[in-house]
């Protein structure tokens, strides 16, 4: 079989959309605890995806497998085409806002992300286009354990734009948002995807995940057991019907 | 690097964590100083053996805190979470350990001068209150200066190397304290031709100071420096290892 066209072009020289991330059969065990089993997706660019489970599903596992901090058992995860810990300059490419409260209370919210900016050899300046960004310039010089739920997230959100990175990995990004903080992510993702960069977005709360999300991914038990456009549900409750079909335990 | 380093140092002055570490020795150095020049004899006092060892609880004193300087530079990421921005932004965690490191050192050399010449001043004005000569020349408060900063810098790495492997601060600062109060000691006044190689002998022997318990018994600077050195690489490189090998929560 010839590979090529009669103008001797090959046929992959059509640009080729890269997923901006691909999981392949990813699987992470903890002795007889299987946490992730054999986990492949990919993501779109200019998409918003949701990842959505029960607690204990595997997806913060996931996550910490795509983003390197933990080691994948078998399998493979890679983003713009190889594994996080081998990204050159990784806040250019890929911002995280894991669940955790990761701060140190005794840093102000401004040195918090100064250190990371400094760290990635970012402009220093950015720190105060996304205080501004997530409108905690006003708080940014007290110490992190002043700041509400709301807040702490909201400097989390502000660390993971540091780098104007291409694709955003968000664990439950709404957790603590009052509803206007919470309007004002849902918009400003759906400008981030238009822009042509990727989302994903760990979540529980499904209504929200409905008015945000172009596809979602459910996992149980560490598997991927569904997979559909948003288009194909036309309401949150049809997720929520899907979601407990796909979740719900058969009996034995 | 450099950017791992200008993180690392934007980190240890952003908290207070340092300022405290660093009231907390000030005061313990003084205190120290303060009952061995005042409890004992006038005659013990002027002798310059005598004279010495109280320079070597100072360089003692430096070199523990400098390796808790060190242990939580990297257990506090543990605590707090910060371990994972920190290795989001910087993947290859060897260059973490390695930014930590070199920043830790730098603030070790400023703790390790800070205690010698606490300890060598706090000693002049006790002699010269008691009115007793000083028997120490000017060779060796260099030597205690230069060389309690050197070992402090070297103990500041071997604090990181433990910290990263141990993670959990109070593990950390407990085996630290413990080694360093309680082990060394231990093994100094038991089997002295051992426990002379151990790392808190070395710093003794780097600043010319004598431990108690070994007198006539130094290495020499050299050596001392020499062993410490090897001891921060491999605590360094330890650390390092196994921050690579495990996974992060």
């Amino acid at each position: 079989m010839r590979d090529t066209t009669r103008d001797g072009l090959s046929r992959d020289a059509a640009p080729r959309v890269e997923p901006a991330l691909r999981a392949t059969r990813l699987t992470k065990r903890y002795g007889d605890v299987v946490a992730v089993d054999g986990l492949t997706f990919s993501l779109v660019p200019g998409t918003i995806t949701g990842l959505l489970g029960p607690n204990g599903a595997g997806k913060t596992t996931t996550l910490r497998l795509v983003l390197g901090l933990a080691a994948p058992t078998s399998g493979t995860a890679a983003v713009f085409g190889r594994p996080y810990r081998l990204l050159e300059e990784p806040s250019r490419r890929v911002g995280a806002l894991l669940e955790s409260d990761d701060f140190d209370p005794g840093r102000s919210g401004r040195n918090h992300l100064l250190a990371l900016t400094l760290a990635a050899g970012l402009d220093p300046a950015r720190v105060e286009e996304v205080l501004a960004l997530v409108e905690l310039t006003a708080a940014a010089d007290r110490p992190v354990r002043t700041y509400s739920l709301g807040m702490r997230q909201r400097l989390g959100l502000a660390g993971a734009l540091l780098g104007d990175p291409e694709l955003l990995i968000l664990d439950e990004p709404a957790n603590g948002l009052d509803p206007a903080g919470a309007h004002w992510l849902r918009a400003f993702l759906r400008r981030f995807a238009e822009a042509g960069r990727t989302v994903l977005i760990c979540s529980h709360v499904l209504a929200e995940v409905a008015q945000s999300v172009d596809s979602v991914l459910i996992l149980n038990h560490g598997r991927l057991v569904a997979e559909r456009h948003i288009n194909d549900l036309p309401d949150a409750r049809a997720l929520e019907a899907l979601y407990l079909e796909a979740t719900t335990e058969e009996p034995a | 690097m450099i950017a791992q380093l200008r993180s690392e140092l934007l980190k240890q002055r952003s908290t207070r964590t340092s300022l405290s570490l660093i009231a907390w020795m000030v005061g313990l150095v003084v205190l120290v100083v303060a009952l061995h020049v005042l409890s004992l004899g006038a005659a013990d006092l002027s002798r310059q053996s005598n004279q010495m060892k109280i320079l070597g609880l100072g360089t003692a004193i430096g070199a523990l805190f400098a390796a808790l300087f060190g242990a939580l530079s990297s257990t506090a990421e543990f605590r707090t979470g910060t371990i994972r921005p920190t290795l989001l932004i910087t993947p290859r965690r060897t260059r973490v350990i390695a930014a930590k490191v070199g920043a830790s050192m730098l603030a070790g050399v400023g703790v390790g001068v800070l205690a010698a010449a606490l300890t060598a001043g706090g000693e002049a004005i006790g002699l010269a209150a008691r009115g007793i000569d000083t028997e120490l020349t000017g060779g060796d408060y260099a030597q205690l200066l230069a060389g309690g900063a050197a070992a402090a810098a070297f103990f500041a790495a071997i604090g990181v190397g433990v910290g990263a492997a141990a993670r959990n601060q109070v593990a950390a600062v407990v085996g630290l304290c413990v080694w360093l109060l309680f082990v060394e000691p231990l093994l100094l006044g038991n089997v002295p031709s051992i426990g002379k190689y151990a790392p808190e002998a070395s710093a003794g022997a780097v600043a010319g100071a004598i431990q108690t318990e070994i007198a006539d018994n130094l290495s020499a600077p050299g050596v001392g420096l020499a062993l410490l050195a090897a001891y921060a690489a491999l605590a360094a490189l330890t650390g390092s290892l196994l921050i690579n090998r495990r996974d992060i929560d």
